[in-house]
């Protein structure tokens, strides 16, 4: 009996040449989480799905968000930068990406746009000098997008890939970005932490990604305050989707006590268990991010930042 | 001569072509939009205490108003499922989702199920599951469809709003016989009220345009909601106005015991009845003035076929910059 993501996701690979989300279009998040997860694999269809994935480049370096989707990148392209990484090295397409990543920016990186909302709009209270990915070209900074591009920016770096000043400086700005767009209280929404004067509430996924672009600044006091919250959040939550972005983020800071430790442990079980009663299983994004939650519980994490 | 004839005639040709495009830009776009009201809309008020079991067959009454021909028909109902707020009314309600999903079966649909694109919140499960809807459809067997992840058809808009020349859209949507939306009557942050036709931003996959729906946010609220449901068919309405949201909409307001559910077979109708319910003049929300000259119905042209508007109406709290809304006694 198939029980593992791991060997569903399997079965999904055999049975379909590039992944989807649902229907007949295949989608670039679900098939760089589900190459991610099968990284160690050495199935043909790997190699064709990487294939497929090269041959959807946008030609400024960018990827779209879907195949037959407009030739305009998006968010995509720092999940497709994250698989380049984990199946090669050095690559044109790797390079060109790159490139785009670092060009990319949140609309409010534009001096309009910020003195707008730095005078003018300021229903939502955010610094708009610190700026980070939008979701697609031409609208705001939003918290998963950001984080993902930090990720790929960090891993890049890390491995001599380009270290040059032009990613060091957007990595810098978008780690405080991330910071400022934090919830009172640690944790972080979609976007904003606070507008229209209230306190918004902070998802587990969007802070257990956010916290994964961050391990490497562990010492500021609101990464702090985030690693509790989401430790809070995560033996009660029955989605194994968020509970598993929660264990990848954990885990990255599994050294900083025991107390975290203990908690990747319960929720790893908890997992588990949700896997086993079939919450998520349909679903390919689900299944390989919990592929990689149970693989950074044993200490392999694929979006480690540190170097 | 004749070559003198032609040059002049052709230099003219040019000028009317330019003058009408230079025209055309400054007429408002509705001017330009094929006129799609139907002669009359109905719409009906229907009062309930809560949300109990009886629901049901309220609203099989209540269809059967409208004469609607649902046989073998697919039908797909899009509530406002937003995100989990403990302690507060944020979603349509999953009791009223069932009670539909039960009463359109009953009357002859094939098949019924329940879509959604979530705005912030990308676990779609996490909010299906929090909100209750996971385990009202559980138990009634419908199906959900996570509208943010579902494939998707390019299909040319049909206003020009937003300047956007096409949408990408989820085939569920598009694929059924019978789009019914179902809102939670709130008040908005942004576009004043959010009713059937802001309901309609659900429909728009994160996927392609982000979460939330940033792309559109850009591109204008009020124009959004126009190009979206000028785009995408809505045969029905029922909105959620039992516990309704008043103040600072749709997620952090307080709750009103409007204690009315909505039905109609035109959603311009439907809003402007439910912001006259809501207390607040439907003409000044920009996106339903405009809706209601070439949409739908505005209030001359809508039938009330059930209760009619109550005598006192108690405007609901609103932002500040909405203030104007208010109708006063």
């Amino acid at each position: 009996m198939t029980t593992t993501p791991r060997e569903i996701l399997k079965t999904y690979l055999k049975a379909n040449e590039f992944w989807r989300y649902h229907g007949n279009t295949g989608a670039i998040e679900p098939t760089c989480l589900g190459l991610l997860a099968l990284r160690q694999e050495s199935d043909p269809e790997i190699i064709f799905a990487i294939q497929v994935l090269h041959n959807l480049q946008n030609a400024d370096g960018s990827w779209p968000a879907f195949a037959g989707d407009d030739p305009a990148g998006c968010w995509t392209t720092a999940l497709v930068i994250l698989v380049l990484l984990a199946v090669g090295g050095r690559s044109r397409a790797l390079e060109s990406a790159t490139h785009w990543l670092v060009d990319a920016k949140g609309r409010e990186a534009n001096w309009f746009w910020r003195w707008k909302f730095q005078t003018v709009d300021k229903s939502v209270q955010f610094d708009p000098a610190k700026y980070g990915w939008s979701w697609a070209s031409g609208t705001t900074s939003w918290v998963i997008p950001t984080a993902f591009a930090l990720i790929a920016l960090q891993q890049i770096k890390n491995r001599g890939l380009n270290p040059t000043d032009s990613v060091v400086e957007r990595i810098d700005i978008g780690i405080t970005m991330l910071l400022d767009r934090m919830c009172p209280g640690g944790g972080w929404n979609a976007g904003n932490g606070t507008a229209f004067g209230v306190p918004y509430a902070p998802y587990i996924d969007a802070t257990g990604i956010a916290l994964l672009a961050l391990a490497d600044h562990a010492e500021e006091r609101g990464v702090r305050a985030s690693l509790g919250w989401l430790g809070n959040q995560l033996p009660g939550c029955p989605s194994s989707y968020s509970l598993a972005w929660g264990i990848l983020a954990l885990t990255a800071y599994r050294e900083i006590s025991s107390e975290v430790s203990e908690t990747v442990g319960r929720a790893t079980e908890v997992l588990t268990a949700l896997i086993q009663k079939g919450v998520g299983t349909n679903d390919i994004c689900t299944l390989a991010v919990c592929t990689l939650a149970l693989e950074a519980a044993e200490g392999d994490n694929v979006f480690e930042v540190r170097e | 001569m004749i070559e003198f004839d032609r040059r002049r005639a052709m230099i003219g040709a040019a000028g009317l072509a330019v003058g009408g495009m230079a025209t055309a830009r400054l007429l408002p776009e509705e001017m330009l939009l094929r006129d799609r009201r139907p002669a009359r809309s109905r719409v009906a008020i229907l009062s309930e205490a809560g949300y109990s079991e009886g629901l049901m067959d309220t609203l099989v009454r209540a269809l059967r108003l409208f004469n609607l021909s649902l046989h073998n028909k697919s039908i797909l109902l899009k509530p406002n499922l937003v995100e989990y707020i403990s302690g507060v009314e944020v979603n349509t309600n999953p009791v009223l989702v069932g009670a539909a999903a039960e009463a359109f079966l009953r009357l002859g649909a094939k098949r019924v199920v329940v879509g959604e694109g979530p705005g912030h919140q990308r676990d779609t499960y996490l909010v299906l599951f929090q909100s209750g809807l996971e385990d009202q459809l559980r138990m009634q067997k419908i199906d959900f469809i996570d509208l943010n992840r579902d494939e998707l058809c390019k299909v040319p808009t049909r206003a020009t709003y937003t300047g956007m020349e096409h949408l990408w859209l989820p085939r569920a949507v598009l694929d059924s016989d019978f789009v019914v939306s179902m809102p939670k009557i709130k008040t908005h942050h942004w576009a004043g009220v959010t009713l059937s036709m802001k309901n309609m931003f659900g429909v728009v996959p994160g996927t392609k345009y982000g979460w939330p729906k940033n792309v559109l946010h850009w591109k204008g609220i009020h124009r959004s909601i126009l190009d979206i449901c000028a785009t995408v068919p809505i045969h029905f309405v029922i909105a959620d106005g039992v516990i309704a949201m008043e103040g600072n909409g749709p997620l952090h307001g307080t709750h009103r015991h409007l204690g009315k559910i909505v039905l109609a077979n035109d959603p311009v109708a439907a809003d402007f009845i439910c912001a006259r319910l809501m207390g607040l003049n439907p003409s000044l929300i920009w996106h339903l003035d405009r809706a209601s000259r070439f949409l739908g119905n505005g209030l001359g042209r809508i039938d009330l076929i059930a209760e009619g508007l109550p005598q006192q109406i108690v405007p609901f709290d609103v932002l500040p910059e909405f203030v104007h809304l208010k109708i006063h006694a």
